[in-house]
């Protein structure tokens, strides 16, 4: 307290904060969609690492390639974020990829028209996310546990359904518009990816439904006493989980061209370990998907970067352990506050002692 | 005005001296002295963010003081852990107890050390001889081996405080004990407090509560704005001393003086009231609540008051659909309502505050405005797409209105002080427009300035013709309401016009055990 007696407590000064300024230009939305963390800067650095390391690494050929595997990744964890965000968690996605899959394939080789086929699988995708949903919510199974049930359960039922080892996809329609067709010179399953993640963040930043999942992951009794809709909206997010999970399985269906209830082992952790590097808080109420998608491609990018260079799949896992637990250090347990923290506490110059 | 005695030549157990700390950018302490002498028991007084906390938190070793020295019984100290301060003798006994639950009484005394017979084996005659010993020496008698999870808080605190002595503990560090003690046991801590200072040991208390800190302490030492405000013997001075040395500035006139000073306090309510707007018959929730029966009117402030755990914050989770009845009829507007969950009653134009702000009341990581929405989101938005204008600008007004201090609009919740949070929980409700406000404990964890506005944001609901239900343990709040209903056990067993209550509350004390 030196001189500022002289003007009065400031006791509101709301009104005239930078905050207040219009947001309603496309590029004030754009701004506020962009994560305001170090993430960014991450996937860049990995970039000009992966530009000095490998000289087919900043190739079109090989970006468009880094692109499309991510693109199914990428799907996943934009239903998995909506999960984590409301503090719960979907182990049962990588199963749904499988299952729509298979569901697709059958529906096809039975003669089905292809769009009717699409719409049939993702709505039975949907509805296995739903019984996560009515087991959470109804039932108060942890979702933990209910999604681990349900991985196993939706796992046998494909296995069942399937019969046999696999089943080719011949249907060049779906193929096309789910893998090999382009639209404006941008891949179809890039497209959807990119459509899927751009109206996952106008709904995580500007509706009521997005603003009623950071409170129910923030503080759920305090959403239920504020009257917020609770149980409903969790039903819709793990339906909308199911949901995705099934349209990233037929993006994969389509890829693979054929449908096996063996596709997908794994991808449920790909997705979770993608949201939690782009900064979510597995306790819920924090992070967004833009940031998630983000995740993704820096784990895809380190794993393209090692393939190029020509490291071996096993040192590639430890390597993957290793950016995790990096990224998340980074972007959400404070750790560029406490190495800037380290530094100036230790070689600074008195940044820290200005008066407040 | 206390009865312990401490020679004025008694050594100083602990000296601080010019103790600096700051966090990023903020200094929350600049230069703070504190002298303690051995066996006395010392009060810290200040209002949230005067930097009680933070010198709690270097004298007990969780945070390292950027400048300034410690010294415990004369000797030098410089604490990097809390285990440091622990093995130097200094413990502390916080708000929320840091026992396990789910261990034994014993156990939870002894943890980190076990008495062992062989080389593994825990000796378990030997532990429980020791946990009796340590609680007797607190004066209780409690069953050491059943878990700690099945005595009550005030046990659980006579247990804490026994750990602290078994350790050999020469100054306890009390952050706001008596927060959650209903109020017999209250005067029963202190006691034991009294006789653990004329043991030796020497104790720090922290206390909002003005009477507490009289009718206990030998000292106060008062902190604003992280430096030292003033030192009082409280043999020769008043409450209102302290409180002014708190906030800077004098508190004559206001509620908070008049409370202080034990005199009739000025009424929330207008006094005049309308037609019935809600009646209750025969309300029951199974062990918490009982029959219950109570006419409310328009523009009514409404007291239900009683010790902590007497059913009035049960009773008022019930009012506002937050929890279930099992029985009996609440009719609002002369038709009978059902409220299945806080949707139901938020409505029919009900808000609650409720009492645990920090589990119950808030999104810690969300902005200001965005809490302040919560409970009217669907008037903001058009199509389920939020006008983030329209949200700004009510919120604006709602910081302004109640007074809040928020550096924007989007400041998250967590960082802001518990009046602050506090104002905002009521701004949810003012901005969706309520008829009806619930409030449970409304001043509990707020500091004192905050706790007026409280009081006159509250007065200015019930002028505009809003009605209020205020469910507090403190007899002063219940003394402010036009009606108060005493509930003991979960029956309402008496009931009070604010005329009827004489100035020191003993009407309604006298009904409460």
């Amino acid at each position: 307290m030196t001189n500022t007696t002289l003007t009065p407590p400031p006791r509101s000064q709301a009104p005239q904060s930078p905050d207040a300024r219009p947001t309603g230009t496309t590029l004030g939305i754009v701004k506020r969609l962009l994560p305001k963390s170090y993430l960014l800067l991450v996937l860049l650095a990995i970039i000009i690492v992966g530009y000095y390391v490998s000289a087919d690494f900043l190739t079109a050929r090989n970006a468009q390639n880094v692109i499309a595997a991510a693109s199914i990744t990428a799907v996943l964890a934009i239903g998995q974020f909506f999960v984590i965000l409301t503090g719960g968690i979907d182990l049962s996605v990588g199963s749904t990829l499988a299952m729509s899959t298979v569901i697709i394939a059958l529906t096809l080789q039975s003669g089905m028209d292809a769009g009717l086929a699409t719409g049939v699988t993702l709505a039975a995708c949907a509805f296995a996310g739903l019984i996560n949903g009515v087991l959470i919510v109804w039932l108060r199974i942890p979702p933990f546990i209910a999604t681990l049930a349900m991985m196993s359960a939706i796992k046998g039922f494909s296995y069942i359904i399937q019969s046999t080892s696999l089943i080719q996809i011949t249907n060049q329609a779906f193929i096309n518009a789910f893998s090999s067709g382009s639209w404006l010179w941008v891949r179809n399953p890039v497209a959807i990816f990119i459509i899927v993640a751009v109206i996952a963040a106008l709904v995580a930043k500007f509706t009521t439904f997005g603003r009623s999942l950071y409170a129910i992951g923030g503080n759920p009794e305090a959403a239920r006493l504020s009257g917020l809709p609770v149980a409903r909206n969790l039903l819709i997010t793990y339906t909308l989980s199911g949901f995705l999970a099934g349209l990233a399985g037929l993006i994969a269906a389509a890829q693979l061209q054929q449908g096996s209830s063996l596709i997908g082992v794994g991808y449920e952790l790909d997705a979770i370990a993608a949201v939690v590097v782009g900064g979510a808080s597995l306790m819920g109420g924090k992070g967004d998907p833009i940031s998630a998608v983000i995740g993704v491609f820096v784990l895809a990018t380190i794993i393209n970067i090692m393939n190029l260079v020509g490291i071996s799949s096993e040192p590639q896992l430890v390597i993957k352990g290793a950016v995790i637990i990096i990224a998340v250090f980074l972007s959400s347990a404070g750790g560029v506050q406490r190495i800037s923290g380290f530094f100036s506490s230790h070689f600074g110059r008195s940044r820290v002692t200005a008066p407040a | 005005m206390s009865d312990a005695v401490v020679s004025p030549d008694a050594p100083d157990e602990l000296r601080l001296t010019g103790i600096t700390k700051g966090y990023l950018g903020v200094q929350a302490l600049k230069g703070v002295d504190l002298t303690v002498k051995r066996g006395s028991i010392h009060a810290l007084a200040g209002q949230n963010g005067a930097g009680k906390s933070t010198l709690i938190k270097i004298i007990s070793g969780a945070e390292t003081p950027d400048r300034g020295s410690i010294e415990l019984g004369g000797r030098q100290m410089k604490f990097r852990e809390p285990i440091d301060a622990q093995n130097a003798g200094i413990h502390t006994i916080y708000q929320e107890l840091s026992l396990v639950p789910s261990l034994s009484v014993a156990e939870n005394i002894f943890l980190g050390q076990l008495p062992k017979r062989g080389r593994t084996a825990v000796d378990w005659s030997r532990m429980k001889a020791g946990a009796r010993a340590a609680l007797d020496r607190v004066g209780f008698d409690l069953d050491v081996r059943r878990p700690v999870a099945s005595f009550s808080v005030a046990e659980q605190q006579a247990v804490e405080l026994a750990k602290a002595l078994h350790k050999d503990a020469r100054l306890l560090l009390l952050d706001e004990p008596t927060s959650t003690l209903p109020l017999p046991d209250v005067d029963r801590l202190f006691t034991v407090l009294r006789s653990v200072a004329e043991q030796g040991v020497t104790l720090l208390y922290i206390s909002h509560r003005m009477d507490e800190l009289y009718s206990l302490c030998n000292e106060v030492t008062v902190l604003r704005d992280g430096r030292n405000a003033a030192e009082y013997s409280t043999a020769s001075s008043t409450a209102s001393d302290v409180v002014t040395a708190m906030i800077g500035k004098s508190l004559e006139g206001s509620i908070a003086d008049a409370a202080l000073r034990g005199e009739r306090s000025p009424r929330l309510g207008s006094g005049h009231t309308g037609e019935v707007l809600m009646s209750v018959a025969n309300l029951s929730e199974d062990e918490r609540v009982e029959n219950v029966n109570f006419e409310l009117r328009r523009g009514e402030v409404l007291g239900i008051s009683g010790l902590i755990g007497s059913g009035q914050s049960e009773l008022a989770g019930l009012l506002a659909g937050a929890r279930r009845k099992t029985q009996g009829t609440i009719t609002l507007d002369d038709k009978a309502v059902v409220f299945k969950n806080p949707r139901d009653a938020i409505r029919r134009g009900i808000g609650l505050l409720p009492q645990d702000r920090k589990a119950e009341g808030f999104i810690p990581e969300m902005g200001v405005a965005g809490n302040i929405t919560l409970a009217s989101l669907p008037m903001f938005s058009r199509l389920s797409v939020i006008d983030s204008h329209a949200e700004k600008k009510v919120a604006s007004q709602m910081v302004e209105r109640l007074g809040m201090k928020v550096s924007s609009v989007n400041q998250p919740m967590k960082t802001l002080s518990g009046g602050t949070q506090q104002k905002a929980i009521l701004a949810r409700w003012l901005a969706r427009s309520s008829r009806l406000l619930i409030c449970d404990e409304p001043t509990r964890g707020v500091d004192v300035g905050a706790k007026e506005d409280m009081y006159e944001l509250i007065r200015d609901f019930a002028r505009s013709g809003g009605t209020v239900i205020i469910s507090s343990s403190e007899i002063t709040e219940a003394m402010m309401c036009d009606r108060v209903l005493v509930m003991a056990r979960g029956k309402v067993v008496a009931e009070f016009e604010h005329d009827d209550i004489d100035p020191q509350g003993h009407a309604l004390i006298s009904e409460f055990a």
